[in-house]
């Protein structure tokens, strides 16, 4: 804390002032904030609770200099200039909810609410009211300054809390050689050193924490990061962590770390469960450990008058703690009797009344605590104790959440009553709180003994001297879980959640008796404070109703992330423009300058140009008629080009697709698809055989990658000694389509050496020469069903090659886009795998299946096309489909027969769907059960909300007789 | 975080420059059509998953792009063994 250094901040539009060093709670309390939010359920006045993670109560809204958070816990955020604060529950505001209403109903929306909703009257009815009710916050859209890093680092030890556990085993392993990491949640290391009362190595432990933090953060070996969360634990000791970056305006950036450790030390520390009474929930009542810290660090007392409840002997140091910074401590009451409170001479002789064997029976006051009622033993009457405040402290929690991430489960142990790690892993070694040490000197021995253990198992000698402590201990425990007293209907377990005692009884009743299931029945510990301070008493009170031990009820499982993490740090620089590469065609800025519409589709390739057309609609239709009564130019670059050489390229080549590759001859092309082993279409395209043993095989654009690392996994895999090289060259080389009845002329007018005549070079051949005196592959293929050559040109030639066929004006060639090109290969009835094929799509079910039957050596999937899926009479098949009038939609259902309304089964789907401009008609590809028995029935297909009624017909919908293609 | 040393270009990579593959020592049959229906699904879909040691495929990809042998325990990740292809594990 630094008094000399005031701040300004807000909340709920309230200026309020804070210090450099005050967390959002802290200053919120000195600001005499009672209400922070409301309770989920029930919308009951939640104070603060707890100090940090473990608050299940104060969730915020928090505006700093550089960014907004919608739903942050008070005591994990650092005070900064400027803040505005709000909180995030509670309507018209959170000092007066209308939603408490809700209480009126509390016994008829107790556990299993949400699930019974489901059976009566139905969950329509609750539905608006639930979705109303749940969210913690609202995202709003601010300007965000803060920057987000990733980094990765490797070392020796991680050590997981600052506190003095966590210190003492770093400066243990100081000057050993191995490399510390050192993570602590909190702006500044130390832990309770900063507010417990004791002495380390004789000085003030504040004083020993900063001594130690200096010598620890000058130490190159040893990487000190404060204001660092580790929020998750992995296989193989790996972590993520979490690291703050603030300055005055608040936090300026994240730095997430992947880290991997050798030797992990959990020094995580333990938190306070509170004891459950009557009216234990308002705001006031706050766990021990919580209110000593608020003192002992930030210098501010939760109450004016406070109360202490215990069954154990660490809440006594709060009110010897409280006592001695001036707050009045009117009472403490103790659950034991007065023989096993080794601290009761201690309070009575500060003048603090003790009285021990009694229990809160019940509470008042609602929007802040105004006194308690307590019973003595053996006394009939209650005792009324005037307080606004109530220190509780029911045993502790060690904090394992980090072990149990990686699959420990924690086990109960009876003479602490807590829960520990017993069996952890090799490399792991939990010291302190964390392990439940309720003695400072056995927690500084435990961080010692691990520092020791580590050097032993690594080889390296340790210097330093074991840590004297001299504090008081937290004592003994005498569990105490149910009251006797006290209506359960008005007993909190989960603050957050509202889950009551009486709830847990009713899941127990209607035997929910397994602890996930309790979970997930009551909602308890399912809250942004993951249940820190509830999941114990539950699991107790589970176990004390269902009649077993704690030890057989076992505890839930904890996964990552340890407390929220927001996506932005997760998602780091990959957003926007980062988010992944952009792969640009070679002629982009060709492209571009004939005013491409550029869209991504895996590559930024032009969509329409908006020189053939106002709109989308217009220049379509403008690029189509060229294709077929003119020349377009159509730039494939993208297409894959995977060179596949050596003696054994056919033999090579013929294991992956459906068609003979190893009949292909020079110069020669051939389409055909590829299947995964299963039996289903992996890609499409053409082969050609560009010289003996040299091979050209073109994917699709987006399996360029896939194909590659196909052929290259079945080359290494199955057929090392296949004499065969593989080179992915898709991106060595551009293609320019050129595709129209003039294009033989345009192909000429460039290179007028090229012997393009019809019987010179056919359809499906592949000719070598330079085209406009640059060198060339071209190949006479189609997609589009006219006349079509593509020539390919060393990438470098991309733009000059383009620029050069647009510029023969003579032919008035247009640039084509994406949409212009698929529904001209539509036209011809061509498929788009991915569109016209899915998961299940076999070559026997797109028109192939007299090729593969005429196969007579195997190839990778063939064996699959027996099996009785394949075969099935019921398969979609794809057919063609004419709209008799009225659009089809890609995406249309088509209707089962006999149904010409839905709701109805349907049998099949609309793949591919356009405007032909050549029929005149709405055309589509579907896949169809039994399609291909189908030709000319009548189909219903609903398109959005219109039936179309189509004819079902060969998907050749374009020139079958494929004249123009051999023009 | 899974790391490995490939066994050819002797790189350690992290799992996020690695590909994964699947079991390791699935045998596809020479001649295909000379196996049953059920030979042929129980080489296609049928694996093992144990619940401990398994011998796994994986993919050198960031680096040399060789195909290795891995032998892993699923449970705690730890890793036995690390080889070339055509290792008998």
């Amino acid at each position: 804390m630094d008094r000399s250094h005031p701040l300004d901040f807000s909340f709920n539009g309230v200026a309020m002032k804070g210090y450099a060093g005050d967390t959002l709670a802290s200053a919120l309390l000195a600001n005499s904030v009672n209400i922070v939010a409301r309770s989920f359920k029930y919308r009951r006045p939640r104070g603060f609770f707890g100090v940090g993670a473990e608050d299940p109560n104060s969730a915020v809204a928090v505006q700093d200099g550089y960014s907004y958070e919608p739903a942050l816990r008070a005591g994990q955020v650092w005070l900064a200039q400027g803040m505005k604060a709000r909180s995030v529950s509670g309507w018209p505001s959170v000092e007066f909810d209308l939603g408490a209403v809700t209480q009126l109903f509390s016994r008829v929306i107790g556990a299993g609410f949400y699930y019974k909703t489901f059976k009566w009257p139905g969950w329509e009815f609750f539905e608006p009211f639930i979705r109303k009710a749940t969210g913690f916050g609202a995202p709003l859209k601010v300007a965000n300054d803060r920057t987000v890093q990733q980094r990765h680092a490797v070392c020796d030890v991680l050590i997981i809390g600052a506190g003095p556990a966590g210190l003492a085993a770093a400066t243990a392993l100081r000057g050993s050689g191995l490399k510390v990491f050192v993570a602590d949640d909190q702006k500044e290391p130390g832990g309770s050193c900063r507010w417990e009362c004791a002495r380390l190595d004789g000085i003030p432990a504040a004083a020993w924490s900063r001594q130690i933090t200096a010598k620890i953060a000058a130490d190159a070996d040893c990487t000190l990061l404060a204001a660092t969360t580790v929020t998750g634990a992995y296989e193989n000791e790996m972590f993520i962590l979490v690291q703050t970056i603030m300055d005055e305006r608040g936090v300026r950036g994240e730095r997430v770390w992947k880290l991997m450790a050798r030797y992990v030390v959990l020094a995580s520390g333990m938190v306070d469960r509170p004891l459950l009474f009557e009216g234990n929930d308002r705001p006031g009542v706050m766990l021990s450990s919580a209110v000593r810290r608020f003192i002992g660090e930030f210098g501010v007392s939760p109450a004016r008058r406070l109360a202490v409840y215990t069954n154990n002997d660490s809440a006594y140091l709060t009110a010897l703690q409280a006592k001695a910074a001036g707050v009045d401590v009117v009472a403490i009451v103790d659950t034991r009797s007065a023989n096993s409170a080794i601290y009761l001479n201690e309070a009575r002789a500060v003048g603090i009344t003790c009285y021990c064997e009694s229990q809160i029976e019940s509470t008042r006051g609602y929007r802040r605590l105004e006194a308690i009622g307590l019973r003595q033993a053996a006394t009939p009457n209650i005792v009324w104790i005037f307080c606004d405040g109530v220190a509780v402290s029911g045993g502790w929690t060690p904090a394992t959440q980090l072990a149990a991430h990686r699959g420990i489960k924690p086990q109960y142990d009876a003479e602490r009553s807590m829960f520990v790690c017993k069996d952890l892993p090799e490399s792991w070694f939990a010291v302190g709180g964390a392990n439940g040490a309720l003695d400072l000197q056995v927690a500084m021995d435990q961080a010692h003994a691990a520092a020791h253990a580590i050097a032993e198992a690594t080889f390296t000698t340790l210097n330093g001297q074991r840590c004297i402590a001299s504090a008081r201990g937290f004592g003994a425990i005498q569990p105490f879980w149910l009251p006797a007293q006290g209506n359960p209907h008005r007993m909190w377990v989960d603050l957050q959640n509202d889950v009551k005692v009486s709830d847990i009884a009713l899941a127990v009743q209607e035997n929910y008796v397994s602890v996930e299931h309790l979970k997930r029945y009551t909602t308890l510990g399912m809250g942004t404070d993951q249940g820190r301070t509830s999941n114990v008493n539950g699991l107790a009170l589970l176990a004390a109703l269902s009649g077993c031990a704690i030890s057989e009820v076992g505890a839930t499982s904890f996964r990552p992330p340890y407390t929220a993490t927001s996506m932005r740090s997760i998602a780091g620089a990959r957003s926007g423009d980062l988010y992944r590469p952009r792969r640009y065609l070679p002629a982009h800025g060709v492209h571009l300058a004939h005013g491409a519409v550029v869209l991504d589709f895996g590559w930024e390739r032009p969509d329409w140009y908006r020189s053939n057309g106002a709109d989308r609609e217009t220049a379509v239709r403008a690029e189509m008629a060229s294709v077929r009564h003119g020349v377009g130019v159509f730039d494939s670059s993208s297409l894959g080009k995977i060179e596949v050489t050596g003696p054994d390229a056919a033999a090579f080549l013929a294991r992956f697709y459906v068609s003979n590759m190893a009949t292909l001859k020079p110069g020669r092309v051939r389409y055909s698809v590829m299947l995964r082993e299963d039996g289903v279409i992996f890609d499409d395209g053409v082969v050609t055989c560009l010289a003996e043993n040299h091979y050209l095989a073109s994917p699709t654009s987006g399996n360029a990658e896939a194909v590659t690392a196909w052929f290259e996994r079945w080359r290494q895999t199955e057929w090392p000694h296949s004499r065969v090289a593989i080179a992915n060259v898709t991106s060595n080389w551009a293609s320019i389509a050129i595709a129209g009845p003039k294009a033989r002329e345009l192909l000429i007018r460039l290179e007028p050496g090229f012997e393009a005549s019809g019987e010179a070079f056919a359809h499906m051949e592949f000719r070598e020469g330079p085209v406009g005196g640059v060198p060339a592959r071209v190949a006479r293929i189609s997609f589009t069903g006219e006349l079509q050559y593509e020539i390919s040109v060393p990438a470098r030639y991309a733009g000059s090659l383009l620029q050069s066929l647009l510029a023969e004006a003579a032919l008035a060639p247009l640039p084509i886009g994406m949409e212009a090109w698929l529904r001209l290969r539509l036209e011809k009835g061509y498929i788009h795998l991915g569109s016209d094929t899915n998961g299940r799509t076999t070559p026997l079910d797109v028109g192939m299946g007299s090729i593969v039957s005429k196969r007579k050596d195997d190839f990778i999937g063939k064996r699959s096309l027996q099996l009785s899926f394949a075969i099935e009479e019921r398969r979609e098949q794809l057919v063609g489909l004419i709209a008799k009038r009225g659009m089809l939609e890609t995406g249309g259902r088509i209707l089962a027969r006999g149904h010409v309304r839905s709701p109805c089964p349907t049998e099949g789907y609309v793949t591919s769907a356009c405007e032909s401009p050549a029929l005149e008609r709405s055309i589509g590809l579907a896949l169809l059960e039994h399609g291909h028995q189908r030709n000319g029935e009548t189909v219903h297909v609903l398109c959005g909300k219109n039936l179309i009624e189509c004819f079902v017909c060969d998907p050749t919908f374009y020139d079958p007789k494929n004249e123009r293609l051999h023009a | 975080m899974i790391i490995l040393e490939c066994p050819y270009c002797h790189e350690q990579r992290v799992e996020d420059e690695l590909r994964y593959g699947g079991e390791a020592n699935i045998q596809r049959a020479t001649d295909p059509t000379a196996v049953s229906d059920e030979v042929w699904t129980d080489y296609l879909f049928m694996r093992t998953n144990p619940k401990g040691w398994r011998d796994e495929q994986w993919c050198c990809e960031a680096g040399c792009g060789q195909w290795f042998k891995v032998r892993r325990h699923s449970v705690s990740h730890a890793i036995e063994t690390v080889a070339r292809f055509d290792v008998v594990l």
